[in-house]
């Protein structure tokens, strides 16, 4: 699985890293979030999910899973 | 009203946010406008549209391009009436927040720095003494009022401390920035009100000038030095920018605390929960009571451009208010949405806004509201507030709020100095390792080892 943050979207609502910190990563200027690798491990998979879910912008998209 | 205009508006709703009766009835009223008409025609004050379903909320907020925040004052553009529905009488723009880009962008790009989830987290240490300070007042009696003794304090305190006003002067602001939302305009205590927005209005220009001559870092160092459309901007423009950090800083962040604790009261049991399993529950419940109890409930707009967008026409000229609030209860996106689930995933509330105007102080809500809710469950966990002595703001246009909320708890120990004392080391921590630098300057968190 892979994941994306469309910069366009992401306004620095933060939410995404605070469900997977691990996997987002949150700009020290502006709090904007860009994926840390993206690549997503197998247990990183559910909460990324659930970033997808709570992003406020709906920025976050995964692909490249046939789940 | 022409036969296509009828059409137009043919969703039709009379919403006044502004009565008691909305505050009560705001559940009812909210479903009601999800099943019938999620954008609405209202023919109150002036006539505008409503929009309530988080669908429609969602496309338009980010519809940037067609929707404007630009409040005119002077009549130099299209004479657009800014965020607030009805227009106030007051003739200072309100901020960054009633301007459209790319002022907008050039101000938010100044004060980011200041306001960052990084820039933030070093303040936390110094949060947490004030927090600890304002119970330590209280905790020996057994008695706090939520309101009055935390929740005003803390936001206030600390919103001066980052914009580089002297933390001490939150008594001149506490009271004026409150008072002025919970009084209704027609009352007789809005003259005290207007007697201490003149005292703070006072200061806050004070500041400024005293900022510009001599530069002391902190937000309004940032504005000072601000080139905005490769200008400097006129000092009242500045005034109701600080006026937007103040007036955001404060009330918002106090109603969410204190609907918080409030709830957490009336379900002893949650409390526990919450407390046991904070590290990973307090992020969702923090969300989840955003979400539910909206203190910001809604901004308005100007239509910039005729455009469908959610499947209604609209009309340059026309006003729109996006609520935040009523789209925050839509089963179409909150499963059980008048239940408070502390736990509840997919939570993408609209609480702090959408689009290129998301609330810019979210991070120290956040931050604020965690480090009081926190040191509640720990210092005060039986606390049972006061149903009767419980007031709440008669309305909830602008924000909903608390105005008192009285507890009583199994008293405990004082663990330091009380609040003046309080303030003043952190004052001098805050001035010794300038903490109010922006993040691009200073990164570490504030040591306040003593």
């Amino acid at each position: 699985m892979k994941v994306h943050v469309d910069p366009e979207r992401c306004q620095g609502h933060t939410l995404c890293a605070m469900i997977a910190p691990k996997m987002f990563e949150l700009d020290d200027i502006d709090g904007h979030s860009s994926p840390v690798d993206e690549n997503v491990p197998a247990d990183q998979e559910a909460r990324v999910r659930q970033a997808v879910r709570s992003c406020p912008e709906q920025a976050i998209s995964v692909s490249g899973d046939p789940a | 009203m022409s036969a296509e205009e009828a059409d137009r508006k043919k969703n039709r709703y009379h919403f006044d946010r502004h009565t008691p009766d909305y505050r009560h009835q705001f559940e009812a009223i909210t479903a009601e406008m999800h099943a019938r008409c999620p954008i609405a025609w209202s023919d109150t004050y002036g006539g505008h549209w409503v929009a309530a379903g988080a669908r429609e909320v969602f496309e338009l907020a980010r519809s940037a391009e067609y929707l404007s925040n630009d409040h005119d004052v002077n009549n130099e553009r299209r004479g657009y009436k800014g965020i607030t529905i009805p227009t106030p009488e007051s003739m200072i723009r309100g901020g960054f927040l009633e301007m459209d880009p790319p002022e907008q962008r050039h101000y938010r790009q100044a004060v980011n720095p200041y306001l960052s989830p990084a820039a933030v987290a070093g303040w936390i240490p110094v949060t947490a003494e004030l927090v600890r300070a304002c119970l330590d007042e209280k905790i020996e009696t057994g008695r706090i009022d939520f309101v009055d003794d935390l929740a005003n304090v803390v936001p206030a305190v600390l919103t001066l401390a980052m914009m580089g006003i002297p933390m001490k002067h939150w008594t001149i602001y506490c009271e004026p920035v409150h008072a002025a939302v919970y009084t209704p305009p027609d009352s007789p205590g809005m003259d005290r009100v207007r007697d201490r927005q003149i005292e703070m209005y006072k200061d806050m220009f004070g500041q400024l000038m005293a900022i510009k001559e001599n530069p002391r870092p902190g937000l309004i160092d940032a504005l000072a030095r601000a080139l905005i459309n490769g200008r400097t901007p006129p000092d009242l423009e500045l005034l109701g920018v600080m006026t937007l950090i103040i007036a955001g800083g404060f009330d918002t962040t106090t109603a969410l605390t204190a609907h918080a604790l409030e709830w957490l009261g009336e379900h002893p049991d949650q409390r526990k929960r919450l407390s046991r399993e904070r590290e990973t529950l307090l992020d969702p419940a923090t969300e989840e009571f955003l979400r539910f109890y909206t203190p910001a409930p809604g901004d308005g707009r100007t239509i910039a451009a005729d455009c469908e967008i959610a499947g209604q026409q609209f009309k340059e000229g026309e006003r729109l208010w996006l609520s935040w609030a009523m789209a925050n209860r839509d089963p179409e996106v909150f499963p059980d949405p008048n239940q408070v689930d502390l736990a509840r995933t997919g939570n993408r509330h609209h609480s702090f806004g959408l689009g290129i105007h998301r609330c810019i102080g979210s991070n120290v809500a956040r931050m604020v509201f965690k480090q009081m809710v926190a040191a509640v469950l720990d210092r005060m966990p039986d606390y049972r507030c006061d149903p009767a002595s419980a007031v709440h703001y008669e309305t909830i246009g602008v924000i909903q709020g608390m105005q008192h909320l009285p507890a009583a708890f199994t008293p405990g120990a004082r663990l330091g100095a009380g609040l003046d004392e309080t303030i003043e080391a952190m004052q001098r921590i805050c001035d010794d390792q300038r903490l109010a630098e922006p993040v691009t300057a200073r990164k570490a968190r504030a040591d306040i080892a003593r």
